[in-house]
């Protein structure tokens, strides 16, 4: 017998075809798809939905209730091109809904513990966010920790969501000039993983290795054409010409001793101003505790002085810091990860009761930093 | 709001709320010696900046007015290079030259979060890079002789095998 009534299923998902592939429409009205500012250096999509009848509808249609699903079924979004945008302050998030992803935490009879990674990347829009440089390092070391370990066991899905975000790292890295060696990096890991595949090819399907050896080959030619340029005007003061004292602030800005050697390479000033104790003690000090500190001048009393000495000593012995500007953070009232600048959409906030609760509560400690190595545990890789 | 008189080093005079001047230590230590009062139409000389980089450096201080000032505590915020904000970011997108002078400037008005920022732009700008790619993006000649650069490799390996 037919089923004549009124479905009052869940209507499921809303897909939309993209030029790299279905999408769940959810996700991309995560995404910052929506804002219409231009930018040609970033991927457009073009959207053209799944139904019969192709009629143009208007972008806002996709914020609208659920009970315009019918509507969306019968009319569609045909050919709207719309870049992904770069943004890096919660001003440009206005009137879309902010990059965030609901996650399971624990594993009940209801609920199968399962997040998707792919999903969440999307969601939480790491392409763009790749041009924020206070995200920047995060997502690289995330890349990093994915890319190193975990690259065979990702679904066709999230491989591909990788190698773009790696795209645009490199389109980052050329644009800026800068932390090209992160980029060499994940290149060179990449390299690895593709050469000393299994039996002589990466395991998985051979038509989606296809598409991921054609964006690493993109990403390659990238990185091939990064040319360091010399500045374009000859305009003063030129860096040679700044006194020691400032040349010396820029060095006390710098959290590598590689870097601090290669500047002492590069020019006599800085060779003769990274000799200095005060560079190396403040490195010290910064990476390691007062107490990891004295060890080591204890154990060995003669370098008590000798704060470049101390300092390898120590990164010998407990390894460097690893500090973000920026990471993600998980919402312990709605269980949901999100970037810290841009905030998310918050049960606390919509529901009275759940305010009323969390009146006396201190609200910065309702959102815990979570650091790569977590961020990866909470998906099933 | 009491307002103040700051003259570049061209000659141009620019009138600015005192509180927003007062993000400069020098500025503000030049008033007090000077015992300027709030009616006083007296003119701050400064000699060192020129006028295109002290209307950038009135317009950075009257976005950060409101900031408060960083805690005490924290050693390790000035290597933190990666945490610009995007305003600054956007702010700091000019040529080597003006990033050079707002650096100058920075340093004799004595505004610490200007040069803070300011100097891990330039700080970025060496992250990651070889001695060769560094010469080449400040355009700084090679002033080693071979016997030189030779002597600080083998310092540094020194250090690092110890």
């Amino acid at each position: 017998m037919p089923f004549i009534s009124k479905d009052w299923r869940s209507p499921g998902e809303v897909w939309v075809k993209t030029e790299e592939g279905w999408e769940k429409k959810k996700i991309l009205e995560c995404c910052n798809f929506l804002l219409g500012q231009q930018d040609d250096l970033l991927t457009r999509y073009s959207v053209s939905d799944h139904c019969d009848e192709q009629k143009p509808e208007n972008v806002e249609k996709w914020n609208e209730d659920e009970n315009t699903e019918e509507k969306e079924n019968k009319n569609s979004i045909n050919h709207y091109k719309h870049p992904r945008t770069k943004y890096n302050s919660e001003s440009q998030y206005d009137g879309v809904i902010q990059p965030h992803c609901h996650i399971t935490i624990k594993c009940t009879k209801e609920i199968a513990g399962f997040n998707g990674l792919s999903e969440a990347l999307k969601r939480l829009d790491f392409r763009s966010a790749v041009h924020d440089g206070r995200r920047f390092h995060y997502i690289c070391k995330l890349l990093d920790l994915l890319v190193s370990h975990r690259l065979n066991a990702l679904s066709g899905c999230a491989q591909r969501v990788l190698f773009n975000i790696i795209e645009e790292v490199a389109r980052q890295v050329s644009q800026s000039q800068q932390n090209k060696h992160m980029l060499d990096r994940l290149l060179g890991q990449l390299r690895q993983v593709v050469e000393f595949a299994c039996w002589g090819r990466p395991l998985g399907s051979t038509i989606l290795w296809e598409q991921h050896l054609n964006t690493i080959n993109r990403i390659h030619e990238i990185a091939d054409r990064i040319e360091i340029r010399p500045p374009s005007d000859n305009k003063e003061p030129q860096f040679e010409q700044l006194p020691e004292e400032c040349v010396r602030e820029v060095l006390l800005r710098l959290a590598d001793h590689q870097d601090l050697e290669r500047s002492a390479h590069a020019w006599g000033v800085m060779a003769r101003l990274v000799d200095e104790l005060r560079i190396w003690r403040e490195l010290c000090q910064f990476h390691f505790s007062p107490r990891q500190i004295q060890s080591v001048i204890d154990n060995s009393p003669n370098t008590s002085e000798d704060w470049q000495l101390i300092y390898h000593k120590l990164r010998k012995c407990y390894g460097l810091r690893e500090e973000y500007a920026e990471m993600i953070q998980l919402c312990r009232n709605c269980r949901c990860l999100f970037w810290h600048s841009i905030g998310h959409p918050c049960i606390a906030d919509t529901d009275p009761n759940f305010m009323e609760k969390l009146e006396d509560v201190d609200k910065s400690s309702l959102y815990v930093p979570i650091p790569p190595q977590a961020f990866l545990k909470f998906f099933s890789l | 709001m009491p307002m103040i008189k700051l003259q570049s080093s061209d000659g141009e005079v620019f009138q600015v709320d005192f509180e927003i001047a007062k993000a400069s230590v020098t500025i503000k230590t030049m008033v007090e010696d000077l015992g300027l009062e709030e009616e006083d139409e007296e003119i701050v000389p400064l000699p060192n900046v020129n006028a295109g980089i002290l209307k950038k450096v009135i317009q950075w201080a009257t976005y950060h007015k409101d900031d408060p000032p960083p805690p005490e505590d924290d050693e390790g915020r000035e290597k933190r290079t990666d945490d610009i904000s995007s305003w600054d970011a956007d702010f700091l997108k000019v040529d080597q030259g003006t990033l050079f002078e707002l650096i100058l400037a920075a340093n004799y008005l004595d505004i610490k979060g200007l040069l803070d920022v300011t100097c891990k732009t330039v700080a970025n700008m060496i992250k990651g890079k070889t001695p060769e790619e560094i010469r080449k993006t400040f355009n700084i000649k090679n002033d080693f002789t071979a016997a030189e650069e030779d002597q600080v490799r083998k310092e540094n390996e020194w250090c690092e095998e110890k």
